[in-house]
């Protein structure tokens, strides 16, 4: 069996790269161009790539430069971001970007995920679900980039993406983004069990180890953004990914 | 074409000079540094002994007692190796300008794994360096790489005295860099000299440009006392037993030629140096080599006919490159046939270091 993939995940503000702690406080971690490089030659087994102000900028996705750098990677590339329309998933998937990431507009108008599902594949279309934990442990769904909550249930939410014809759902958590301190392996478990498509466990990867534990909690990936570009105490940049040999140690 | 006698460097530096034997004026300035900067063997085990001593009295009480530079390559590696052996606790400090090859980041996560060191990166924003590149191969000077070294020299004295330490390491050392000639490369510690040429040719704001004026310099070095140690002359260091070392102890990996780890680096000295100024770093490095016994002269002149990086990687190289500075064919065209200029041609703050170090014979040994 193919073990599970390991995937960084990119944010993209503007022309650069940024990471974020709690989906908030973006710190500038450099060229999109030269990561993509080096990740190529880590040999990563995706990448996810997330536009974070093209949603908020209304102008839609920003297909030059998400062409530029899909021109750069050796590996398939999943793209978030401002994505409305079946017009926009078309153009995307025509710079030679594999999958698309849907967030705002499936919230906004689930729909999209049907049409878009019809017209190119479930393979090809992901929903992101970025999920907060409110009082007493009860999850919700935000929406806008985390800010806005939603009423959503994850669980129901996710079952409804996957029977509008979701490939792949990938999963946040909101608190854990950037801290490294592992998935919230609960809420992963909870969406795994509901649906059948494969769940990407995002937010809170620190170590390998936390891998394992996403996939013992049923997820058919793992994400993971601080981990891959910040490096000790001083969350200095340095651009690591663990070798092949650690990453069968722990996943297969 | 005049070559000196003695090393391999010859009148493509334009200031070269022969005495009667044919032997250069950079032959005679290393017999001179050589004699100033390396502790001679006899002495070496004491002077080392009381600088550590000296290095851990004045980090008494902070997080680390002094900083360090990384780049992933050999010299700053072998100095965060050495640091350990001597048991002091460093804190390294690396300039991303968005040029690191896998392996140089590779290379820095195994060292500081390894040798348990932390690290505090700065990243210029891209955008903002790119217009600083290309403003530099805009102003036609063999410069092209003082963006980049002034920046790592602002950034450790920035961090040390952010820490309150007194001393940086560096990897800089007579064995291998004591031979550059100032038209090969001048100006990471000239500020004036960034900042005119960014003036004239920029037109990004520079905001998170790491730098420092030359009163800010007089700041690090006299107020607060930060001194620049090149460790490497302390010690016996021999490059090919040193990357033994590196390899055995850290998995550290060789990536070819000087500097080679930053891929700018790599385009700058092996293409855009040697096609439009005529310039081959390998000459400088070499006789360097051939002064401290590492090589040989016939070996040197030999090791030269072999091309500077094969051209296939080259041309590779420069696409990168161009792609990532974001210049089409044409502009690109232009820079390599603008006419050579130097330092000269700029507002620079030249005569004043001149003036500096025929003051204070001691600035050397301040400002390495
Ligand atoms: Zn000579």
């Amino acid at each position: 069996m193919r073990r599970t993939r390991v995937i960084p995940t990119l944010l993209l503000r503007g022309a650069g790269l940024v990471k974020t702690t709690g989906f908030r406080n973006p710190v500038y971690v450099g060229d999109p161009i030269n990561a993509i490089r080096i990740f190529n030659e880590k040999e990563v087994d995706e990448l996810v790539l997330l536009d974070i102000t093209a949603s908020r900028t209304g102008k839609g996705p920003a297909f030059a430069t998400i062409e530029n750098i899909a021109s750069e990677c050796f590996m398939p590339v999943a793209y978030g971001g401002g994505i409305g329309s079946v017009e926009h998933i078309r153009k995307i998937l025509g710079t030679g970007i594999e999958k698309v990431v849907i967030n705002s507009a499936a919230l906004r108008n689930p729909e999209l995920v049907r049409e878009a599902a019809r017209e190119f594949g479930s393979q090809a279309i992901a929903v992101s679900i970025d999920v907060k934990r409110r009082l007493f442990g009860r999850y919700e769904v935000y929406g806008d980039g985390g800010s806005k909550a939603t009423g959503h249930d994850p669980v129901a939410y996710a079952r409804t993406m996957q029977d509008l014809g979701a490939g792949e759902i990938l999963l946040a958590s909101i608190d854990r983004d950037g801290t490294m301190t592992g998935y919230d392996v609960d809420l992963v478990s909870r969406v795994t069990a509901a649906v059948g498509i494969p769940v990407i466990a995002s937010g809170g990867a620190g170590k390998v180890a936390d891998f394992t534990a996403a996939r013992r909690a049923g997820a058919a990936a793992v994400a993971a953004g601080a981990m891959f570009v910040f490096h000790g105490p001083h969350r200095a940049v340095l651009i690591t990914y663990p070798s092949q040999a650690e990453l069968s140690a722990a996943l297969n | 074409m005049a070559i000196c006698t003695r090393c391999i460097m010859d009148t493509t530096d334009p200031d070269i000079v022969f005495d009667a034997e044919g032997v250069c004026n950079h032959c005679h300035r290393y017999d001179v540094v050589a004699r100033q900067r390396i502790i001679p063997p006899a002495e070496r085990k004491e002077r080392l002994a009381r600088l550590v001593a000296e290095i851990r009295q004045a980090g008494k009480g902070k997080a680390y007692d002094c900083v360090i530079g990384v780049s992933g390559g050999v010299d700053s590696t072998y100095v965060a190796w050495v640091v350990k052996d001597l048991g002091l606790r460093p804190l390294a400090v690396h300039l991303d300008n968005g040029w690191d090859s896998e392996l140089a980041v590779a290379n820095i996560e195994k060292t500081l794994k390894t040798l348990g060191i932390d690290l505090y990166t700065h990243v210029i924003d891209w955008e903002e360096f790119r217009d600083l590149q290309i403003s530099f191969l805009k102003a036609s000077t063999p410069d092209g790489e003082v963006p980049t070294d002034h920046a790592i020299w602002a950034l450790l004295y920035q961090i040390a005295a952010r820490h309150g330490l007194k001393h940086i390491i560096t990897g800089t050392n007579v064995v291998s860099e004591a031979i550059l000639p100032e038209k090969w490369g001048y100006g990471y510690f000239d500020w004036s000299y960034v900042k005119d040429v960014h003036r004239r040719f920029g037109s990004a704001r520079l905001s998170t440009y790491p730098h420092f004026s030359l009163l800010e310099l007089f700041y690090y070095i006299f107020l607060r006392r930060i001194r620049m140690v090149s460790i490497l002359n302390f010690i016996d260091y021999d490059k090919e037993r040193a990357m033994e070392v590196l390899q055995k102890q850290l998995g550290w990996v060789y990536y070819g030629g000087k500097h080679y780890e930053s891929i700018y680096t790599r385009f700058y000295q092996a293409y855009l140096l040697p096609k439009k100024f005529d310039i081959d770093k390998r000459k400088a490095h070499y006789s360097n080599l051939v002064l401290s016994g590492q090589m040989g002269r016939d070996e040197a002149l030999e090791a030269m006919k072999a091309p500077v990086y094969p051209a296939e990687l080259l041309e590779e190289d420069r696409q990168y490159a161009l792609k990532k500075l974001e210049l089409d064919e044409a502009a690109f065209a232009e820079i390599m046939a603008a006419p050579r200029r130097t330092f000269l041609d700029y507002r620079t703050s030249h005569g004043l270091f001149e003036l500096a170090k025929k003051l204070v014979n001691s600035s050397r040994q301040l400002i390495g």
